[in-house]
């Protein structure tokens, strides 16, 4: 009994190495280099930032000055409700265009995804300016449209293409489309229905992900807005920019926060993403 | 319940690549039926056939006599459980379950009321709110099976359904499906290349090779009567031997030094024709030869011994060939590798088929 009793001693717990070995200091060099780095991100940011605080109003210190200002203007305003309300259509067309194709490319027509592929970066290597110059000659005939600043979010699905087409083509390569689909239509599901409650509900993370980009391109286009004469909110930096500096910096300014804040929302998107792709891993 | 017939089934899948070459087969009302075979013999594709994920090139599927090629996979009332886990990951088992009846606008009381009902027949009741990623991979396709009823479907179709356990969940789970068949009572076509597994749930057993229905019977009558080379070294472990015939009228046989009077009643092979003899590793007795007198069976050597827990499998060379016996571990502690033995073959067991 003893010998079935008997516990085994107490293992020596190995005693911690120096200090040292635990933390290893960063060679000089490694540190200097990650300095310049930063620096070249960072200084513009805290050079802007001081810009549009900086100069003199009626004698004192201008502070939030340039800020209200803007705030006050009402071209602000309207120019930034443009710009939100041509994200959305783009956001709107984008999602409706491309969900239900990609999904029927990755069910049923797989030998297209090369093509498809190669169609989503063409927008990269067609630049803007080379872009509405074709578009001009086109959209002209069609007053209704070309007049109003719907036309950018038709423009804009052209450039948010690869953006939302890779989000989406990663968001059901994570999953196990044809099994899912298939089990659906088991349980007598249409295709619509699969789409709707199964496919669409498992690509939430890819859809907003790519759906945050495209609001990013929408927000921050410039060329064909300003070659279409519509007063967006880029366009309207730039010609703020042309008459005050500081107040140019000020919309910078509100415009990186308001950037900062769609990267939050990715990151926040990407956690829920994460869940997804476990569940995913799990399969 | 429903019947089930596949009628001159034909598949073909690029150019050459013959899946199914004219399959028929019945599956009575509430019988469950395996398709058993390896990998590419067909028998996915004919089940897939079944649910409508493929079109036949030729042939039709009857449920209760009524071609169902022409309708889509989502109106043919089946229920099907897939290989690869194919939960809903964005529902919870309750969701899953209820979902084809939510498809079918079934009010949510009653949705309620029967996933319920299915989750406590499939032992998940305490587990409704899991998603799949918190379920193990046996209790995923509990629920997958819980979710293929939900709807009553006519006919019940399994795609391998436990290929991706382990050994001891796919015991446990295959018993689970058979009483879960045999509770309702339902039509059900079973594939799987697990033989140990096609024979211990199903009503009958469809061997197939190369997209051909080899034999069709009870697990039993397919252990012990294989119709052809293929089914017998497919289904079980089984030796063979090299034979001629002896006698045709006095059925018998000479394999090696011995003469052996077969007892399968289709003997029909012509006097010395050479034939292969199937004899089954439980049918071989190995006896050491410092047993008493000399006894009547070929004389050989042990050349392995492996102990698979209640019986022990021991090799042999000796004049009929290399056997393979199943001898009770008890009586292996005898045998050990370069032991003077002999082997004994049970004639009545013995099944002769022309070589292959």
């Amino acid at each position: 009994m003893a010998a079935l009793t008997a516990t085994a001693p107490a293992r020596p717990v190995p005693a911690r190495g120096p200090r040292r070995l635990a933390r290893r200091r960063l060679p000089i060099w490694h540190l200097l280099w990650l300095v310049v780095a930063a620096a070249y991100f960072v200084v513009p940011v805290v050079s802007l930032l001081e810009f549009s605080f900086g100069g003199r109003v009626g004698g004192h210190a201008a502070g939030f000055h340039w800020y209200l200002t803007v705030f006050n203007d009402p071209s602000f305003r309207s120019s930034f409700l443009l710009s939100v309300r041509i994200a959305i259509e783009t956001v709107v067309l984008s999602n409706l265009l491309l969900v239900p194709s990609v999904f029927w490319i990755h069910l049923r027509l797989p030998h297209l995804r090369p093509v498809m592929n190669f169609v989503s970066v063409l927008p990269f290597v067609v630049p803007p300016i080379v872009l509405i110059v074709g578009l001009i000659p086109f959209l002209s005939p069609f007053t209704f449209l070309y007049s109003r600043p719907e036309v950018l979010a038709f423009i804009y699905v052209v450039f948010a293409l690869p953006f939302l087409y890779r989000s989406l083509d990663a968001g059901l390569r994570a999953i196990d489309l044809r099994t899912l689909a298939e089990a659906s239509a088991n349980c007598g599901a249409s295709s619509a229905s699969t789409l709707l409650r199964v496919v669409l509900p498992n690509l939430r993370a890819a859809v907003i992900g790519g759906s945050f980009l495209t609001v990013a391109i929408a927000m921050g286009e410039f060329t064909i807005s300003s070659l279409l004469s519509f007063n967006t909110f880029p366009v309207y930096i730039f010609n703020i920019g042309e008459n005050t500096g500081n107040e140019a910096a000020a919309l910078s300014v509100i415009s990186l926060l308001l950037t900062w804040a769609f990267m939050v929302g990715l990151f926040i998107v990407g956690r829920g993403g994460r869940a997804g792709a476990q569940v995913a891993a799990t399969r | 319940m429903a019947r089930l017939e596949l009628r001159g089934l034909r598949k073909q899948f690029g150019r050459g690549v013959v899946a199914l070459d004219r399959l028929d087969l019945e599956v009575g009302s509430g019988e469950l039926v395996s398709l058993l075979g390896p990998s590419g013999c067909g028998k996915t594709t004919a089940l897939r056939i079944v649910a409508g994920f493929e079109v036949p090139d030729e042939g039709e599927v009857l449920v209760d006599g009524v071609d169902v090629v022409g309708l889509p996979a989502s109106r043919r009332n089946m229920g099907m459980v897939f290989q690869s886990y194919s939960l809903f990951p964005n529902m919870t088992a309750e969701d899953n379950v209820a979902y084809p009846l939510r498809i079918r606008r079934q009010p949510k009381a009653e949705r309620q009321r029967r996933s319920g009902e299915l989750l406590a027949m499939v032992g998940l009741a305490t587990q409704a709110d899991r998603y799949p990623h918190q379920l193990s991979g046996g209790q995923q396709q509990r629920v997958a099976l819980a979710r293929a009823l939900a709807h009553e479907p006519a006919v019940l179709l399994l795609d391998e359904p436990l290929s991706a356990l382990d050994a001891k969940v796919r015991v446990t789970l295959r018993e689970e499906v058979r009483r879960v068949q045999l509770e309702l009572g339902i039509t059900t076509l079973y594939v799987t290349h697990d033989q140990e597994e096609a024979l211990a749930i199903s009503d009958r057993v469809a061997v197939m090779s190369e997209g051909r229905l080899e034999q069709v019977g009870t697990p039993a009558e397919v252990y012990a009567s294989p119709r052809s080379p293929f089914v017998a070294s497919f289904v079980g472990t089984v030796n063979r031997l090299e034979a001629t015939v002896a006698s045709r009228a006095e059925r018998t046989v000479r394999c090696g030094e011995l003469v052996l009077r077969v007892g399968a009643e289709d003997f029909e092979h012509p006097d010395g024709t050479t034939v292969a003899l199937y004899v089954r590793p439980e049918d071989v007795t190995v006896r050491p030869l410092t047993d008493g007198p000399a006894p009547a069976g070929a004389g050989g050597t042990v050349r392995g011994v492996t102990f698979l827990g209640s019986v022990t499998r021991v090799r042999v060379d000796c004049s009929l060939g290399s056997v393979v016996a199943d001898v009770s571990s008890e009586e292996a502690l005898h045998l050990a590798p370069g032991e003077a033995v002999s082997v004994e073959l049970d004639p009545r067991r013995l099944r002769t088929l022309a070589p292959a």
